[in-house]
């Protein structure tokens, strides 16, 4: 009963609704789609928002609080890639390169999906820590090197290994748009500390939620384009799409409830586990493993892992975090 | 002089801004485009899934090594088409 309250409180937040407006309009042809500088600036304003706030609470916990999650978060995402490879690879037969990718993407993460679910934890009431967004800047690339060198070993005529292909993946995963706004946010926040935040409010932290739910409408159309990709992937990659984040969701939450967080930001930690990234961890393996076939990863955390978090996830990972916080 | 087109994702774009510059290409133009194809229909919001449209001012032989690379080091990495036309140049001092 818990769990259908709040999952029922998700599904009826504007973001999501918004966000089922979006797959309803690509679904039926609708003409709508907002053109490319507005969705460029809804993404900066998004990250540095977040990373800004994110940056005065680390200044406000202190780094002895947050090294520790921090340290679980990279080690988590390192890992998610090593055991969701062998799934893919032999449960669902993929060719050594595509599931090397794909393994890639589900240990990144989706900076919009860690959003909602901060922004869902906050219109329930349940407290967590401001700087999980720090979570979120330091499990994006790693499972992105880890994903390029499982795809190289992978292919026998994958070229070496140690090349530039390595250095280009590492460069993409760092300094791309998203990890370098959201990081350099981060930083700015933490050096302003709570002075800094008063200033930035009105602007930064009021409007947030519209634009968040502006931002879903369009992520909405952007998921809603892929649905027809849906038969080219195939039923295992629709079962792994939620099974899989159902698994690294759990995970993540028992790992932030040992790495000693409160309730809130374990089942973040649990969101960005079972969150797939689609805008970094494309970019990167697109160039770093051409050879990977981009429908796979693409439809799989775009149109089935990313809608499945969005809507019904999120409550679920909260729900696993009370079970265990009893 | 000949003018060289490619279209293709924009994932690929530093790989032929790359082999412009082993195959002595002085510059060049992109901008982002959207289109149909083989692979569906691309739309352009976000740049990370949409075309681009490069274009090339070459001396002949250097389109010819320019078109032959293409083929055979991006064509089977990208989704990508590539065509030549001849083109009168002002300032052909420039290429």
């Amino acid at each position: 009963m818990d769990l259908l309250h709040a999952i029922q409180a998700n599904l009826l937040s504007p973001a999501v609704l918004f966000f089922v407006l979006g797959v309803i309009a690509a679904l039926t042809k609708s003409d709508l789609k907002f053109p490319e500088p507005l969705y460029v600036g809804m993404t900066i304003y998004l990250l540095v928002a977040i990373g800004f706030k994110g940056g005065v609470a680390i200044a406000d916990a202190g780094i002895a609080k947050v090294w520790l999650p921090c340290l679980a978060a990279i080690v988590l995402g390192a890992l998610i890639p090593l055991w969701t490879y062998p799934v893919l690879r032999f449960g669902g037969k993929l060719p050594g390169v595509d599931a090397a990718a794909i393994a890639a993407h589900y240990g990144s993460v989706s900076a919009v999906t860690f959003i909602a679910a901060t922004n869902y934890l906050k219109a329930i009431d349940v407290p967590f820590e401001s700087y999980a967004t720090a979570f979120l800047a330091v499990m994006e690339s790693p499972a992105i090197l880890v994903g390029v060198v499982l795809g190289k070993l992978a292919m026998k005529d994958g070229g070496p290994l140690s090349g530039a292909s390595l250095r280009t993946a590492m460069h993409e995963a760092i300094f791309g748009r998203s990890i370098f706004l959201l990081v350099g946010a981060l930083v700015v926040g933490a050096l302003c500390g709570d002075a800094g935040m008063k200033k930035v409010e009105p602007f930064f932290v009021t409007p947030f939620q519209g634009v968040l739910a502006l931002f879903l409408l369009e992520m909405g159309v952007v998921a809603g384009r892929r649905v027809g990709d849906l038969r080219k992937v195939g039923l295992f990659l629709l079962g792994f799409g939620v099974l899989v984040p159902l698994a690294n969701g759990a995970l993540g939450v028992v790992l932030g409830q040992w790495a000693g967080l409160e309730l809130g930001g374990a089942t973040l930690l649990g969101v960005l586990s079972a969150s797939a990234s689609y805008i970094a961890a494309p970019a990167a393996i697109r160039i770093s493993l051409p050879e990977a076939n981009p429908t796979l990863y693409l439809t799989s955390s775009l149109a089935i892992t990313f809608p499945f978090n969005i809507t019904l996830g999120i409550p679920i990972y909260l729900e696993i975090a009370r079970y265990l916080y009893r | 002089m000949k003018l060289v087109t490619i279209v293709t994702e924009a994932y690929a774009l530093d790989s032929v801004k790359n082999l412009l510059r082993e195959v002595g290409a002085h510059g060049c133009t992109h901008f982002p485009v959207e289109g149909t194809g083989a692979g569906g229909e691309r739309a352009g919001e976000i740049k990370e899934f949409a075309n681009v449209q490069i274009e090339i001012v070459l001396q002949p032989a250097a389109a010819q090594t320019l078109l032959e690379r293409v083929e055979k080091e991006l064509f089977p990495r990208y989704c990508m088409i590539a065509f030549e036309s001849d083109v009168r140049v002002i300032r052909s001092a420039k290429f």
